[in-house]
């Protein structure tokens, strides 16, 4: 399957010098408005070219009445007119040899006229012979925020942060859901696609592009169904272990509908079986969008874990406990500290703590030191995988956080990092965000969900290397 | 395979358990030791050869729901109980024009479920999880797209919520993983090589001890 279908060169799609803009307008009630913005808001750094039929100018810009009129060869042309009008921009933008087309036009295969959905095999067919990539149609767009390029209808994606997570959806909605909740959270893209109805893009061609993509080093696919699941699976093989692909399908509800003789059968749910086909490929399955952001972001900042025995550190119990529970439920092993480990905790808390793991650091919060020898310790003990750090604000604790700023950063994920600091707004955000751009740890605001993502590490670690399945 | 040439010929859906279980058998999945009798003067032969505990279930291509309906008798200790269990069967099979197995009693009370089916963009997935009666209940199964690795036969054992019945858990020993692993990769087989098998559904798939063996299977047929 992979061998008949074309390769494209994606370059002149996600690094354009020259973009045009199909559809252009000032009229901020066309959708060729919100694209002209997201460009030149965006800071993209290239030629904008507005392509209107009656218009000398847009947002200021010199406007042309074609394609085929504009002065420069274009790497990538946005194309935002009306679905009838799409097969003839289309062939002007082949005859101009146009590197890709985001293609934003709406009213193809996702309508219930079975006209949209010809129409589409038409434009497919002429893509594929003329070799042009086709991001769309029914698309928001996408976003490259290493190359300062919005190529969407919603200027705000530029705000998210540079990162290094690449986000590939089927859906828009969804794509806009994970993009906000993500630049809430503070959590960084290396680009966002929209893959609309897929016409010649499909997740199977992007995967290896971002494989390769320096940009990137988490890639997170948002999958709701695949006309045809066996070349994204066979792309899944080829990256496995290189880069983890996240997948978080949608999709479950509508399964069970065959009727059968057997229970195999009555119990082959569609999503069952994407599931255990994704996993056999090497991807990793998440089930919901807050999941899918804090294993991306655990994925992106974290090392890998050589096995799931976890060391719990906490400034109180109870949170402590609470991640303990979670590790359990989730198949993580508490670890046994060794004697060295151990003898270096009693030495420096006072015996009425919790001093075997989980350890309660509660009654060293003055004393940094101690502090930072029992992180050392655990950091270096040859029995513990990774480590959750749990430390809940009080006013006598303030310092801690950035105290143990200067340890972390030299430690530096050599063993992975998950950790729930939590304070009032404006009192440890600061220091835990530096912390997280140094890549030093990964923060969530609960026990439970920095559980959940250690767990996710360990899972992933279990899929891309062949020797250790623990989880 | 002859038998599923033989059973489409007659217009059959399915294979019979006594069929289904030969066509596992060879592929090297573990089956119950039994006997087909298909004319009462073969009983007294047939519980002589599998010997007591026993059970007598109704076999033929009709048969789907034995359990519910009655067809299926087991733990029978003596012949006395195994003639009656036999002439309470017989009638049904024979009008069916089946048979009534004899099958040695698998002692073991940790059911899994093993399977095949066929998905239309997937093609042949293997299936393994909790069996009997939890298979309905829980549902808790996982899938893989065949040919199955070694690997992903390990996975699969692992990604079951109740995979602790996998482990050494009051008194009896853990599942013997290999042989388990073998059946999976041999269901994927069987899934590539015989495009007419539709769907394969290995229910119980009983732990002997560690030895998983196959105690009721149906092999579903189609286009």
């Amino acid at each position: 399957m992979s061998a008949t279908s074309p390769t494209y060169d994606l370059d002149p799609l996600f690094r354009p010098r020259t973009v045009a803009v199909i559809g252009a307008s000032d009229n901020p009630g066309k959708l060729g408005y919100h694209v002209m913005k997201s460009l030149i808001e965006g800071g993209f750094e290239g030629e904008i070219l507005p392509v209107n039929a009656k218009a000398e100018r847009v947002m200021g810009l010199a406007a042309y009445p074609s394609v085929e009129a504009c002065p420069s060869r274009i790497d990538l042309g946005i194309v935002v007119v009306p679905a009838a009008a799409v097969p003839t921009v289309l062939e002007q933008c082949i005859r101009k040899k146009v590197g890709g087309l985001v293609l934003i036009s709406a009213g193809f295969k996702e309508i219930e006229d079975p006209a949209g959905a010809r129409q589409q095999e038409a434009l497919k067919a002429m893509a594929v012979v003329n070799g042009i990539p086709v991001i769309g149609p029914n698309t928001f767009g996408m976003i490259n925020l290493h190359h300062r390029l919005n190529a969407s209808f919603t200027p705000e994606f530029s705000l998210a942060g540079k990162g290094g997570i690449a986000l590939v959806s089927q859906s828009g909605g969804m794509s806009h859901l994970l993009a906000f909740l993500a630049m809430n959270a503070g959590i960084g893209f290396s680009k966002i696609i929209g893959l609309g109805n897929r016409l010649n893009l499909d997740f199977a061609e992007i995967l290896p592009y971002l494989a390769s993509d320096p940009d990137t080093r988490v890639i997170a696919l948002y999958i709701e169904g695949l006309d045809e699941p066996r070349p994204l699976l066979e792309a899944a093989e080829s990256v496995r272990g290189k880069k983890p692909v996240l997948v978080y399908k949608t999709g479950a509800a509508s399964t069970g509908d065959q009727a059968s003789m057997s229970h195999t059968g009555s119990l082959a749910g569609r999503h069952e079986i994407y599931s255990g086909a994704f996993h056999q490929a090497g991807m990793l399955t998440v089930d919901g969008s807050e999941a899918m952001l804090d294993l991306g972001k655990a994925l992106n900042v974290c090392s890998l874990p050589r096995g799931g025995r976890i060391a719990i550190l906490t400034g109180q119990a109870g949170p402590g406990m609470a991640a303990a529970d979670a590790c359990e439920a989730l198949g993580l092993e508490i670890a046994r500290f060794g004697s060295a480990t151990q003898s270096e905790v009693d030495r420096l808390l006072p015996p009425l703590a919790m001093r075997t793991n989980p350890v309660d650091m509660g009654p060293a919060w003055y004393d940094s030191g101690a502090i930072q020898g029992i992180m050392r310790a655990v950091l270096e003990d040859e029995g513990v995988d990774g480590i959750i750090l749990l430390m809940m604000y009080a006013s006598a604790n303030r310092e801690v956080v950035p105290v143990l700023s200067g340890l972390l950063n030299e430690w530096r994920q050599r063993k992975p990092l998950v950790s729930c600091l939590v304070s009032p707004a404006g009192i440890w955000d600061e220091a835990v965000r530096e912390l997280e751009e140094g890549r030093a740890l990964a923060n969530y605001p609960t026990p439970e969900r920095a559980a959940e993502a250690m767990a996710g590490l360990c899972r992933y670690a279990c899929l891309s290397n062949t020797e250790w399945r623990a989880l | 395979m002859n038998l599923i040439t033989e059973a489409l010929e007659r217009g059959e859906s399915t294979l019979s358990e006594h069929a289904s279980k030969q066509l596992l058998a060879a592929y090297g999945i573990p089956v119950t030791r039994e006997v087909e009798v298909l004319r009462p003067e073969d009983l007294a032969g047939a519980l002589d050869e599998v010997g007591f505990p026993m059970v007598l279930k109704a076999c033929g291509a009709r048969f789907t729901h034995k359990t519910e309906r009655g067809l299926v008798r087991v733990d029978l200790r003596t012949r006395e109980e195994a003639l009656r269990a036999f002439e309470a069967i017989w009638p049904e099979a024979e009008q069916a024009a089946g048979s009534v197995l004899v099958q040695e009693m698998v002692g073991g009370r940790r059911e899994l479920v093993a399977g095949l089916t066929r998905d239309p963009q997937f093609g042949p997935c293997v299936m393994f999880g909790l069996g009997g009666i939890f298979t309905e209940i829980l549902r808790d199964v996982v899938f893989r797209v065949a040919p199955v690795t070694e690997r992903d036969a390990q996975d699969m054992f692992s990604e079951i919520k109740g995979r602790r019945i996998l482990d050494a858990v009051r008194g009896m020993p853990p599942a013997d993983r290999d042989h388990l692993a073998r059946i999976l990769i041999a269901l994927g087989r069987i899934g590539l090589e015989h495009p007419r098998v539709k769907e394969i559904d290995v229910n119980p798939l009983i732990l002997d001890a560690e030895r998983p063996v196959a105690v009721d299977a149906l092999v579903v047929l189609g286009d």
